[in-house]
């Protein structure tokens, strides 16, 4: 007997920009879709950000019209998935909250977690007071009170924590936080118009279309200064007072500068909490411990396990628009996949 | 008891004498060539030591312990330990009572030197005394337990980890047939002291044998071939003794009377090191302890194949070994013999060092931090008051919470500080005497002192071990106490300076090398961390801790193959499961921090978490 | 090309035609880790003698693959072989092995 799409589930694990997409998609060609977020919202990171490079968009206006009509979306926060059994056909979801779906497919759009900065202890993240994340300032920039910021005169970005390292395990490059760099140092500028910002970075990776006038914008119009150089390490005064080392490689001079406020640009690393689920699935992981998707290519949203699918940034950084335009590829993917069977 | 031939002499006792004159020989030009290779200060050394009663004693008591009872095996592995010194001292025993029974019962002989070898097929047995029985049962005894420690041999080459070894050297040629030929003797020995039992009398083992076998051999022609079996054996043995691992057996003793004149290893290949590599007696126990042998490729870099290459002059390899080597020092703690390889490894690295021009001239530009650098008249300390100059060096820089939580203690037990580095420093010099180039470092190790000096510090206080290690060693500060923060730490808990709660939290305290090893540094950091929280250990810690993998010592070892090393040590800190990994050093923590599944700690900052 | 027995100031500029990459090659089987810097800094930031001397370890790659030995080994003769620029290098470059085989294959000229 053939089934209608009405009659096929399909599981979304992770509630971000990606999850969000794809379910409105799947919901769409008529599936039930169900979408688990651990969270007790959707949006996940988006929901931290204050605003979007490279026009400045409010995060909450993207979220807020993503999530405006969910459709018949069974959407589910703070849920998650405690067990999953693999079926002759299909999955057998556990959720937390009691429910158990058999899902004809699976989706994985379980995304990142922000590099935790402290493991780059020369940058006294959780040391000294005024050294801060990229995270921290998106707080502050949406209102939440963070004492760290103050009224600072001096301001560096350090670019690549957590990226292009090998020694925190992570040689990968996180694609969003040059652009994210610039796009807080404009902003700050806007807070504090008489601040010094100083942007310390290893290349300045403005791929993006309207990137590289961010770029222009920050030079010309805030004066934010760029420095060519990887800071290597930060000391602390008696009162406070920041000291940053680097080289400023184009004049091939040491640098030292006294700083009252450090944002540090946590990249992305593997999301941990998608381990059991890779473990269980014997999904293929990659070295950095982001999933491996079958091709690259040709098959980026496709695992190397029948029925479940990846999107977004569970298989390595991703811009925004990039994981948009997975969890759509994902959603025909799964279509395609659905109508097979 | 009496003479059984006039002559006393028997053409079998040919092949023990010529190999027994030889290896006399061959030790005698040996000892007078490593003499003769000593540097002239060590040569005094040793000669004075010769006429010191005080080191006689402690001579004495090393060879006893250590050549004869192998007390440091048995301390690790009892079995191994039982095997050694039941050979070791069982054949030893041999000989001072073959020496005795000649000297007791036909004096006349013990010039004869193969005499009491032999002693039972050259005398009969005339009538029964006490003290002659007395003496056949100790032989008897002590080849029982010379004959169960070669069975214990045999077996280990078939099942090592029954000793606790999970890998045994690889033996060569001549190390293989000399193996079968100390295997040999003592079954030999015992069939031909069985065979003459009848003429020389014997004791609860030979004269069983002797009944046993005049059942059904009913001539006397199969003594002879037996007593020259067992010269032949022993000949053999002998000559093969210099180029087979055996020649730890004479060496070991002339090795502990040069470490006790308090000598140092100065080249790789002459004098000291001579003893200390021939004293290797093979038994592998480096290779288990080797952190590098978690990878199969890395087999080859242990310490005994190490000493081999030397003994050999192969120096390519010995160089790639020397240069690859971590320089944790546990295959030296492990050792039974004590031979000091990460000094003859350094050495190797100083000799081979291509010769690089030095021009630390910019030195002179370097000052004291500015609160550090006062006038050394107002820096004269009150009476009786200490002042303390706290140098964090160049790792430090890197771990900012180190020096930080450091300060909070400093300043919570009110002691009087100051911070040498603040803005940076030079470095102490340890890292480049890990190179081998002492020479360089001198330069390091004449501007800090001056700095300090010019400080006028009564306290060195150091948070890296690597510094520490240098500064108590190769550093002259007189009248400046050189004390490391788990130390000083230890000493303001019980002054009552800094009281601690317990916050009851499992934790494991990982050795570093440099501190546990390198300096005996063990019971300050475990009693203060004991107060903070509870205190467990790691699967091997103290003197046998596994190395974190970012040692400076490696000068070869890739970033790669250090990740192994680290996740190794980190299972092994893991073994009782602890909350959280406290260490103090800041390499260690570097190191461990990225790829622990726990949190890891340094001990200062473990400390200001809980303290009132 | 005629010789007029003078030129523009040849020192100054970087002549890769001219540039033999023998030794270089040589020190990159040495230490293949050359090969892998990224010239983001971290050494010459976290350099105890910078400020203090003209060591730049960055630099001294630099010069070396651009055949400017001399300069590369002036700078080299600074160095205190501390091994910050080891736990620095986000490349996991072996620094210090780095500067020994430059300082034992350099020298042999």
């Amino acid at each position: 007997m053939e089934l209608t799409n009405q009659q096929r589930n399909v599981v979304i694990i992770g509630g971000g920009p990606a999850g969000i997409e794809a379910s409105k998609a799947l919901d769409a060609l008529g599936y039930t879709v169900f979408l688990i977020e651990r969270e007790n919202r959707l949006g996940g990171h988006l929901g931290r950000w204050d605003r979007l490079f490279p026009y400045g968009t409010p995060a909450d206006d993207v979220l807020g019209q993503m999530t405006a009509s969910m459709g018949r979306v069974k959407w589910f926060t703070s849920t998650e998935v405690t067990q999953l059994n693999k079926l002759e056909r299909g999955y057998n979801v556990i959720l937390s909250n009691g429910l158990s779906v058999l899902a004809d497919a699976l989706l994985l759009t379980t995304g990142f977690t922000l590099f935790n900065a402290s493991k780059k202890e020369e940058y006294g993240y959780g040391i000294y007071d005024k050294v801060i994340t990229n995270a921290d300032l998106e707080d502050w920039f949406s209102g939440i009170p963070v004492p760290a910021v103050g009224n600072p005169r001096r301001i560096g970005f350090v670019h690549c924590v957590g990226s292009r390292d090998e020694k925190v395990g992570n040689r990968y490059c996180s694609k969003v936080c040059c652009a994210t760099a610039v796009k807080q140092a404009c902003e700050i500028k806007q807070q504090f118009p008489d601040a010094v910002v100083y942007c310390f970075y290893m290349d300045l990776r403005m791929f993006g279309r309207g990137y590289e006038d961010m770029y222009l914008e920050a030079q010309k119009k805030y004066g934010v200064i760029f420095v060519r150089g990887r800071v290597s390490e930060v000391s602390e005064d008696k009162d406070g007072h920041l000291f940053v080392k680097a080289e400023d490689t184009l004049s091939g001079k040491p640098l030292r500068v006294t700083l009252d406020l450090l944002v540090l640009m946590a990249g992305m690393s593997h999301n941990r909490a998608v381990d059991p689920i890779a473990r269980t699935l014997a999904l293929s992981t990659m070295e950095d411990g982001f999933l491996k998707p079958k091709d690259s290519l040709t098959a980026a949203q496709a695992s190397y396990c029948t029925g479940v699918f990846y999107a977004g940034a569970c298989t390595g950084p991703k811009t925004l628009p990039e994981t948009m335009a997975e969890a759509r590829a994902a959603a025909t993917n799964i279509h395609e996949y659905l109508q097979e069977q | 008891m009496k003479d059984r031939f006039i002559s006393g002499y028997n053409d079998f006792v040919l092949p023990f004498v010529i190999g027994m004159s030889f290896i006399l020989i061959y030790l005698a030009i040996g000892i007078i060539r490593v003499i003769a290779q000593l540097p002239a200060q060590d040569r005094k050394k040793f000669f004075l030591s010769l006429i010191n009663p005080k080191l006689w004693i402690i001579n004495l008591k090393d060879i006893i312990c250590d050549v004869l009872l192998h007390t440091r095996i048995w301390k690790r592995k009892p079995l191994l330990g039982y095997m050694h010194s039941s050979i070791a001292f069982g054949w030893f025993m041999l000989i001072v009572l073959g020496h005795i029974e000649t000297w007791m019962f036909v004096p006349d002989r013990l010039s004869t030197f193969y005499y009491p070898v032999f002693f039972r097929f050259f005398v009969m047995e005339t009538d029964h005394t006490i003290g002659g029985s007395f003496f056949f049962f100790l032989m008897d005894f002590f080849l029982l337990i010379v004959l169960s420690g070669v069975f214990l041999a045999m077996f280990k080459r078939i099942r090592s980890r029954i000793f606790g070894m999970r890998r045994t050297t690889n033996n060569q040629l001549p190390d293989r047939i000399a193996m079968y030929c100390l295997w040999a003797i003592f079954p030999v020995r015992l069939l031909a002291e069985s065979f003459t039992a009848g003429i020389a009398g014997g004791s609860f083992l030979t004269r069983p044998m002797y009944w046993l076998f005049s059942n059904f051999l009913t001539n006397t022609y199969h003594i002879l071939p037996t007593w020259w079996a067992y010269s032949t054996l022993l000949g053999t043995f002998f000559v093969l003794l210099p180029f087979t691992r055996y020649m730890h057996i004479p060496t070991e003793a002339f090795l502990i009377v040069l470490r006790n004149a308090g000598i140092k290893v100065s080249h790789p290949r002459k004098g000291y090191s001579i003893a200390q590599i021939y004293s290797c007696s093979n038994c592998g126990m480096c290779i288990d302890a080797c952190p590098m042998m978690g990878q199969k490729k890395n087999l080859r870099y242990a310490t005994v194949y190490f000493n081999r290459l030397l003994r050999r002059r192969n120096w390519a390899r010995c160089e790639e070994s020397a240069d690859k080597c971590l320089m944790c020092g546990k295959c030296v703690a492990v050792c039974p013999v004590g031979v000091d390889s990460c000094n003859i490894k350094r050495s190797l690295r100083g000799l081979k060092a291509a010769p690089a021009p030095a021009d630390y001239g910019y030195f002179s530009t370097y000052s004291l931090s500015e609160s550090a650098a006062t006038s050394p008249s107002s820096a004269e300390p009150a009476a009786g008051q200490e002042k303390i100059l706290y140098y964090a060096g160049c790792m430090t820089q890197l771990t900012p919470v180190i020096s930080k939580a450091v300060g909070t203690v400093l300043d919570r037990a009110g002691v009087n500080w100051e911070f040498m580095d603040r803005d940076g420093g030079i470095c102490c010099g340890r890292p480049l005497i890990l190179a081998g180039r002492d020479e360089r470092a001198r330069e390091m190790i004449r501007s800090n002192t001056e700095l300090i000096r010019q400080s006028g510090a009564t306290v060195l206080l150091l948070s890296c071990p690597i510094c520490y290690k240098v500064f108590r060693e190769n550093y002259d500060l007189k009248g400046i106490r050189i004390v490391h923060y788990t130390e000083y730490f230890d000493e303001l808990v019980r002054l009552g300076r800094i009281t601690l709660r317990n916050s009851g939290e499992k934790l494991v305290y990982h050795d570093p090398c440099e501190l546990g090893r390198g300096c005996k540094v063990y019971k300050e950091p475990r009693r203060v961390l004991g107060a903070v929280g509870e205190l467990v250990e790691a699967e091997k810690h103290h003197d046998e801790s596994i190395c974190c993998g970012g040692s400076l010592g490696s000068l070869t070892l890739s970033y790669e193959d250090r990740k192994d090393i680290t996740m190794h040590s980190l299972d092994n800190l893991l073994y009782a499961s602890p909350e959280r990994i406290v260490t103090a050093c800041p390499l260690c923590l570097k190191t461990f921090s990225p790829y622990s599944p726990k949190k890891v700690s340094d001990f200062a900052e473990v400390i200001v978490q809980n303290m009132n | 090309m005629i010789d007029f027995g003078y030129g523009i100031s040849p020192s100054s500029a970087i002549n890769l035609d001219k540039f033999d990459r023998t030794m270089f090659e040589e020190l990159a089987r040495e230490e293949p880790d050359v090969l892998k810097c990224m010239a983001c800094g971290s050494c010459a930031a976290s350099c105890p003698t910078a400020g203090h001397s003209d060591m730049n370890l960055r630099k001294v790659i630099l010069l070396l693959g651009r055949g400017r030995e001399d300069e590369a080994l002036r700078m080299v003769s600074h160095c205190m072989l501390c091994g910050k620029c080891l736990i620095v290098c986000p490349r996991g470059i072996n620094t210090r092995h780095l500067i020994l085989s430059v300082t034992k294959i350099y020298q042999k000229k």
